[in-house]
């Protein structure tokens, strides 16, 4: 029996019904957000600003000025731009990975969704797109921050958003892909302690990579941070543009989301 | 409400479903069922553990990809078009799926809104439920605080803030005590008056005689039978009464029930002697 479609589903405005379903996603996450909205604002915003105070007020009044591309940069500067990347690698990999995982495995709330007018595809959308803009909007905070500080070129506000957000679904990727393989909650540690950490510490975050042995240098640009923080350089501060970074990064966002989706379909779905 | 005579509101035809188990080798789960459920019945799944009701469910849900065969809700194909299909279902899982970042009120507005009802008309809904499954004092509660067979109770209501024409519930009662059963029981009555196909399966023999109008015994994912409960007493069991050692030197004398249907059709060797 097929019934006029103004009568199976009342409303006068229709977005397309996939947009639709997984806006009706991303509106659960945010319900949730608003509801506990303190805990939010802290567990979101505390991290990146204790490290932009610690390692730039503590650590960069010790170094003083770097040579980085034959520009000459405050470490402060330098180390404010690191931290939009290491904020965008926590933010997105940690919800979409312990998350998500809490919420596909504890809460059960994919299979909940995914049997209503609303699929399995479009539910892992808004998962995606939740995660991401969140992780977005951290950046952005720390995008101010370093404007206000006079670190940043004022254009950075609204530039490095397309970076932020590519990034940030790019290491939501990676969460949830991770969350899709863990059997339990431990086995998240793993990739936390043996990719997420080393990315830290050894994607050029903290130092320029070019002060690595030139081997080290090409096994970091494999891994996307280092892309990412060398864009998030070029934006904020003006660095030398390097142009690998862009079809790096590009491929790592693809292939991860579209890693992290199968997977987790593969993983409900019999 | 839209109920049509042509059209049952669960149609479940010839479905199969195999998946690769983790040794390689492909197991159906599911061999060829079909069957009909009808505006204002109650037909039920009865079957051991493992026979394939909840695999059915998932495939009659959509949640799982049938193999061959096709589900059909008030009409629509649930595999081709999910969002129209599903629209008109409401589901309650076998495992608890209830969101626990929301209390129980929240819970019940939220989940209506992925069927595009809007947060005031769910809010008198969620009200409505709630009274009617005994849970008005817990609405602002978190989930977490709620007894086993609160949960259960509020997961049904959860299904039914859509008004669907099709209920599917999956294992409702395991674990409940007679009290939180019986209320489920009166809201399922209460559902069928208002002309809710529903597809319930369950372990429990008791309450598949009392509420189910037709049965299908399912086992090793076929379909042995489809009868009313009465006529599977009476087309498998020929002795008008069983009798049963209960306890050593103590021998019971009553008439057949479901259970002794059961146990002959699926061949449990744990079955009453002689049938």
């Amino acid at each position: 029996m097929k019934l006029p479609r103004s009568r199976q589903l009342p409303r006068p405005m229709r977005l397309p019904d996939s947009v639709w379903a997984i806006r009706c996603v991303w509106l659960r996450y945010f319900d949730v957000f608003r509801k506990s909205i303190f805990y939010y604002l802290v567990t979101t915003f505390s991290e990146p600003v204790l490290y932009l105070l610690s390692f730039g007020l503590g650590v960069g009044s010790l170094i003083g000025n770097l040579q980085v591309h034959g520009n000459s940069v405050s470490y402060r500067s330098f180390i404010f731009s690191g931290i939009i990347g290491q904020t965008l690698l926590f933010q997105g990999f940690f919800e979409a990975s312990y998350g998500a995982f809490i919420r596909m495995y504890y809460q059960k709330i994919f299979q909940a969704m995914a049997i209503t007018p609303i699929t399995l595809s479009e539910v892992l959308w808004g998962e995606l797109l939740w995660d991401a803009g969140k992780a977005t909007v951290a950046a952005e905070v720390v995008t101010i921050m370093g404007v206000a500080t006079g670190d940043f070129r004022p254009i950075s506000l609204i530039a490095i958003l397309p970076l932020a957000f590519l990034a940030a679904l790019l290491f939501s990727g990676m969460g949830l892909t991770v969350a899709a393989y863990s059997k339990t909650i431990e086995q998240i540690s793993y990739p936390q302690y043996l990719l997420v950490f080393p990315m830290f510490l050894f994607c050029g975050v903290f130092y320029p990579i070019e002060n690595l042995p030139l081997a080290a240098q090409a096994v970091a640009w494999i891994f996307p941070l280092t892309s990412v923080v060398s864009l998030s350089r070029t934006i904020t501060l003006g660095f030398p543009f390097e142009a690998q970074a862009v079809p790096l990064l590009l491929v790592w966002v693809v292939g991860l989301v579209w890693v992290s989706r199968s997977a987790m379909v593969r993983r409900l779905v019999k | 409400m839209i109920i049509s005579d042509a059209v049952p509101p669960l149609k479940v035809s010839h479905l199969t479903k195999k998946y690769r188990l983790p040794s390689g080798d492909f197991f159906e789960a599911v061999s060829d069922i079909s069957f009909e459920v009808k505006a204002g019945e109650c037909f039920g799944l009865l079957g051991p553990n493992g026979a394939g009701k909840s695999t059915s469910i998932q495939c009659i849900t959509g949640f799982y990809p049938a193999t061959s065969g096709q589900v059909f809700i008030q009409g629509q194909d649930v595999h081709a078009v999910p969002k129209l299909a599903r629209q008109h279902l409401g589901v309650s899982p076998q495992e608890d799926t209830l969101d626990s970042d929301f209390n129980v009120f929240d819970q019940l507005v939220r989940h209506a809104t992925f069927f595009r009802v809007d947060v005031a008309e769910g809010r008198v809904r969620a009200q409505k439920l709630l009274r009617q499954f005994g849970l008005e004092d817990k609405a602002k509660q978190p989930v977490e605080s709620l007894s086993g067979g609160m949960r259960r109770r509020l997961q049904v209501a959860r299904a039914l803030i859509s008004r669907p024409q099709v209920l599917v519930l999956d294992e409702p009662t395991t674990g409940l005590d007679p009290d939180a059963r019986r209320v489920l029981w009166e809201v399922l009555t209460q559902c069928r008056k208002d002309g809710l196909a529903v597809l319930l399966s369950t372990h429990y023999m008791d309450e598949a005689e009392r509420l189910c109008d037709r049965i299908a015994i399912i086992n090793q994912g076929k379909i042995l039978d489809i009868q009313s409960p009465a006529d599977l007493i009476a087309k498998y069991i020929s002795q008008p009464l069983i009798e049963e050692t209960i306890r050593p030197g103590t021998v019971w004398k009553r008439p057949p029930n479901l259970e002794d249907v059961y146990l002959k059709l699926t061949g449990s060797k744990l079955g009453v002697n002689g049938l």
